[in-house]
């Protein structure tokens, strides 16, 4: 199905800035499967929005496109829509150029589903000529409606309009509208971010599940990270029009690319430490190295998550690190621990304990780090360069 | 099944011809739309022209004497009084309707809506044929006021309702009473729709001609009037629709001044808690007495002193030329309707598509057309075809339908505006992703959503065209009588009785659909979102 001629310039595919890291769980992809957008530019005027966006998704993988807002993430949505043209830069699905310097596939011809941010159903029409609106077969219409409607948890609901059914039941027609085409892609541009919490996972939930079994490849655009870690096979930082990183959730949070990255993915601590093979000395103790040997004596940041801090009361008399608690921000399930070392100079320190757990302004615990963590070299003038890449050949001195 | 398909057709199947045209549709309207500036703008363009013709000097000379000042001080005066007092009228009964439990409120509402759609020289008709006393200054102010209140009712009540109950409560828990609340928050929340109800009363007045010609008040407009269609003195005609369109120029460019930076913020969810509404108490019967005594000067005494002639007036009803007259008012105001509606189409669409500065800019300059009075338009455009169309159109309906479609240009954007927003966008990318052609897309989802809006404006032009009286006495072709003209020559005979009826029949055709379009137009921001 996909040919190997298809014309692509073999050097822009699958180049992400980081280096492939397939996610164990997904057949290694071949480059011309799934979505490819390589070397995407798009300017607005004299504003450049996207400035070389590269993204590969395995065909039927959920990826997320997390950004803050103005990132670019949803101009990346709209070209592979075809709403915009790329200014530069190709697309491809499944082997096919959707878009490349000479050639531009208009929307209608994409066969591309896209779910709008606020559902944007069609007002006039119910929720049966939504769904249908896209199907040009006549026979078996009603039957297929049916079946996408209860696909997406709306069975009975066909005869309803769009003003007469709540936010949530609004995405999921828009979700069922977009899936009635059967597109290879489906496109979600922050189809949550109208929702009330408590109804945000469980519609999100559903929409995996019905775009999962649709055997679509998803792209979900969204500024919100424990959306993109909670729903994606693969998450796609893009920060600035560039893509920082590519990496399964887990990947991501546990090694991102850089210290910026690793502050955007979640809470993270960030000490300072040196480096010695397999482990770094730091004012939390000696700390396991995730990524294996390191040349001995580099200066490096060490990121520890919130959740990797132990956080145990002086009393005990444990082994770990003095600390006293600053404030304790209680979130029922969890509390986060905001925190100083007694003996360092350090800033700081956040830490993720079970929502059961008192601890009072001023109280002395000790810190005590699980699990091997993620670190960087640090560049040598203190300023924090976004580009470092997480691996550096043994060259070091000594 | 399509991945075998889009397989089938490798390896490359985007349409190898698709144009960069990325930036064409807004080039396109930004065209269109600057070509319906441009046309809206003529009269102006021809006002100048004829200005700088009689020569700078003569203008100048014309312009300051005497006369203009008594027409400036007449025009002035009455726009101030009536201004506030229709501020005052029209606040006070949108807060009574919308925030009180006044029995009866839906009754109310249409009461008082009604007397806007009465053409105000049928009010001034009324009133002056049954009391000697309703002329000059007091009569002009006692019925413009009575005609025109509306103007600020409908906006100020449109604001209350979708006010913010909630800031009412914060001014009450940080102790402010009852009275200080209400002036304080409730008229302040409604402050841009109370001054944009005042603009609007000020420039009908300053365009309104039959009324005052009745009342035998002079101002700018009737002055006007008759230099140009008595003593056919252009130079003066024109001097003085230049001060006149000054004057309009000023209410229109001060209303952003004095509506300020303020705008309503609120954060959160939109949705809305029930306005919670005062209680009236001991003074609902004062109150109800008030309303009666306000809608039976302004809505009863026209309709009854119409009613009153066609009985005992002793003339009877011309049906063939009632009949004439009406033929001809629908066939102009018909073409004139879809004409502005036409021309309103690609400066909305610009407007709220493309919200950028060039568009906004072309949307704002069309609203100039509102400092502009018919009577003026009117003139210009038939001085301009005489003098150098060769008179082309000249006694021709071309003229006098280019004319109601410049002059009720604002009001039918008004009503395309809202039409476009219903479509947005996004519903019709949503539609092309799901494999719809742009023709498909336009006749599935943009037509139907902007269709309903489409007529409500061309119906709102057309009520608007049929009971104008200024510019379609200058324009009407001879020999023509539309409803109005036809109205004017019974009633400057004094045959009040043959009069009478036609009065009756512009009641009803403005009266009855316009309250069916307003009921519409509220309906449309509660139907807008498709997210509840």
């Amino acid at each position: 199905m996909s040919e190997p001629g298809a014309p692509i310039a073999p050097d822009r595919i699958g180049s992400t800035s980081v280096p492939a890291a397939a996610p164990a769980s997904l057949a290694a992809p071949t480059a011309t499967e799934g979505l490819t957008a390589a070397d995407l530019h798009k300017a607005f005027g004299d504003h450049p929005v996207l400035r070389g966006v590269d993204l590969t998704v395995p065909d039927g993988a959920f990826a997320a496109v997390l950004g803050a807002s103005g990132s670019g993430k949803t101009t990346l949505l709209r070209i592979l829509a075809g709403f915009e043209r790329p200014d530069r830069g190709v697309v491809a699905v499944g082997g096919v150029i959707l878009d490349d310097d000479h050639h531009h596939l208009r929307a209608e011809r994409r066969r591309v589903g896209y779910v709008p941010q606020e559902g944007s159903l069609f007002p006039h029409l119910t929720v049966e000529g939504n769904v249908g609106f896209g199907l040009r077969v006549r026979e078996g219409r009603e039957a297929e409606i049916a079946e996408l409607l209860e696909r997406v948890g709306l069975s009975g609901l066909g005869r309803r309009y769009p003003h007469e059914l709540s936010g949530g039941q609004q995405q999921r027609v828009a979700l069922a509208r977009a899936l009635a085409v059967r597109p290879r892609i489906v496109l979600l541009d922050e189809p949550f971010a109208s929702l009330d919490a408590g109804l945000r996972a469980t519609v999100r939930a559903d929409v995996r599940a019905a775009v999962r079994r649709s055997g679509a490849t998803a792209v979900l655009v969204t500024h919100d990270q424990d959306e993109a870690l909670s729903i994606a096979d693969l998450v796609a930082v893009i920060r600035d029009g560039v893509v920082a990183q590519v990496a399964p959730p887990r990947d991501l949070y546990e090694s991102p690319v850089d210290p910026d990255l690793a502050r955007f993915v979640g809470e993270a601590n960030l000490i300072e430490g040196i480096s010695y093979g397999s482990a770094a000395e730091t004012p939390l103790g000696w700390l396991e190295l995730r990524d294996g040997h390191r040349p001995a004596r580099q200066q490096v940041t060490v990121l520890v998550r919130p959740e990797q801090l132990r956080v145990a009361a002086s009393a005990g008399g444990g082994p770990g690190v003095a600390a006293r608690v600053v404030e304790t921000g209680f979130h029922g399930h969890d509390a986060l621990v905001r925190l100083v070392m007694e003996d360092a100079a350090a800033s700081p320190m956040v830490a993720r304990v079970v929502g059961g757990m008192r601890l009072e302004a001023g109280a002395q615990v000790t810190l005590k780090v699980t699990g091997p963590v993620h670190c960087w070299p640090t560049p040598p003038a203190g300023d924090a360069s976004p580009d470092l890449p997480a691996a550096q050949p043994d060259a070091g001195p000594g | 099944m399509i991945a075998t398909r889009v397989a089938a057709e490798p390896p490359v199947v985007a349409d190898p011809m698709v144009p960069p045209r990325r930036h064409l549709p807004p080039l396109f309207l930004l065209g269109a739309s600057g070509a319906v500036a441009v046309v809206l703008l003529a009269p102006l363009l021809f006002l100048l022209i004829e200005a700088s013709g009689s020569g700078v000097g003569t203008i100048a000379h014309l312009i300051w004497r005497p006369l203009t000042a008594t027409l400036l001080w007449n025009t002035v005066r009455l726009t101030v009084v009536v201004t506030a007092l229709c501020a005052v009228i029209g606040t006070l009964t949108a807060w009574l309707v919308e925030c009180t439990d006044l029995p009866g409120r839906r009754i109310w509402a249409v009461l008082l809506v009604i007397p806007f759609a009465i053409p105000d020289f049928v009010v001034s008709f009324g009133w002056a044929s049954i009391s000697t006393w309703v002329q000059g200054f007091q009569g002009a102010v006692l019925v413009m006021t009575l005609a025109v209140y509306p103007l600020v009712y409908l906006p100020v009540a449109a604001s209350l309702r979708g006010a913010d109950p909630g800031l009412e409560d914060a001014a009450r828990s940080l102790g402010l009473g009852r009275v200080r609340t209400f002036l304080r928050v409730t008229v302040g929340q409604a402050r841009g729709a109370i001054l944009g109800g005042c603009v609007l009363v000020a420039l009908v007045i300053l365009a309104e001609y039959g009324a005052f010609e009745i009342l035998g008040y002079q101002t700018f407009t009737t002055e006007i009037f008759t230099e140009f269609q008595v003593s056919f003195n252009v130079p003066t005609a024109c001097a003085l629709s230049l001060v006149l369109v000054v004057l309009g120029g000023l209410i229109l460019g001060g209303e952003p001044v004095a509506r300020g930076k303020g705008r309503a913020v609120r954060t959160g969810a939109q949705a809305q808690r029930a306005i919670r509404r005062h209680r009236l108490g001991r003074a609902t019967l004062p109150v109800h007495a008030a309303l009666a005594i306000l809608v039976a000067l302004a809505l009863g005494v026209p309709f009854g002193a119409s009613v009153y002639w066609m009985f005992a007036g002793g003339a009877f009803l011309t049906g063939v030329s009632l009949l004439d007259a009406g033929w001809h008012t629908a066939l102009y105001s018909g073409v004139a309707a879809a004409l502005a509606t036409l021309l309103a189409l690609p400066v909305a669409l610009l407007a709220v598509r493309h919200s950028g500065r060039g568009g906004r800019l072309l949307e704002r300059s069309t609203y100039l057309v509102l400092a502009m009075p018919g009577l003026v338009i009117a003139l210009a455009i038939s001085y301009f075809a005489e003098r150098y169309a060769a008179g082309f159109g000249y006694q021709s309906a071309t003229l006098l339908i280019a004319a109601y479609a410049i002059l009720f240009f604002p009001l039918a954007l008004v009503g395309v505006r809202a039409s476009v927003a219903h479509a947005p966008v996004a519903l019709e990318e949503a539609a092309r992703s799901l494999g719809r052609r742009p023709d498909e897309v336009f006749l599935r989802v943009t037509l139907p959503l902007i269709g309903p809006g489409l007529a409500a404006a061309f119906c709102l032009v057309f009520l608007a065209c049929a009971t104008e009286l200024t510019a379609t006495l200058v324009l009407v072709p001879t020999g023509v009588q539309t409803l109005a003209t036809q109205f004017w020559a019974y009633q400057q005979n004094l045959s009040y009785g043959q009069a009478a009826p036609f009065a009756l029949v512009i009641i009803a055709i403005a009266a009855v659909p316009s309250y069916v379009l307003a009921r519409y137009f509220d309906r449309l921001p509660s139907r807008a979102g498709t997210a509840s």
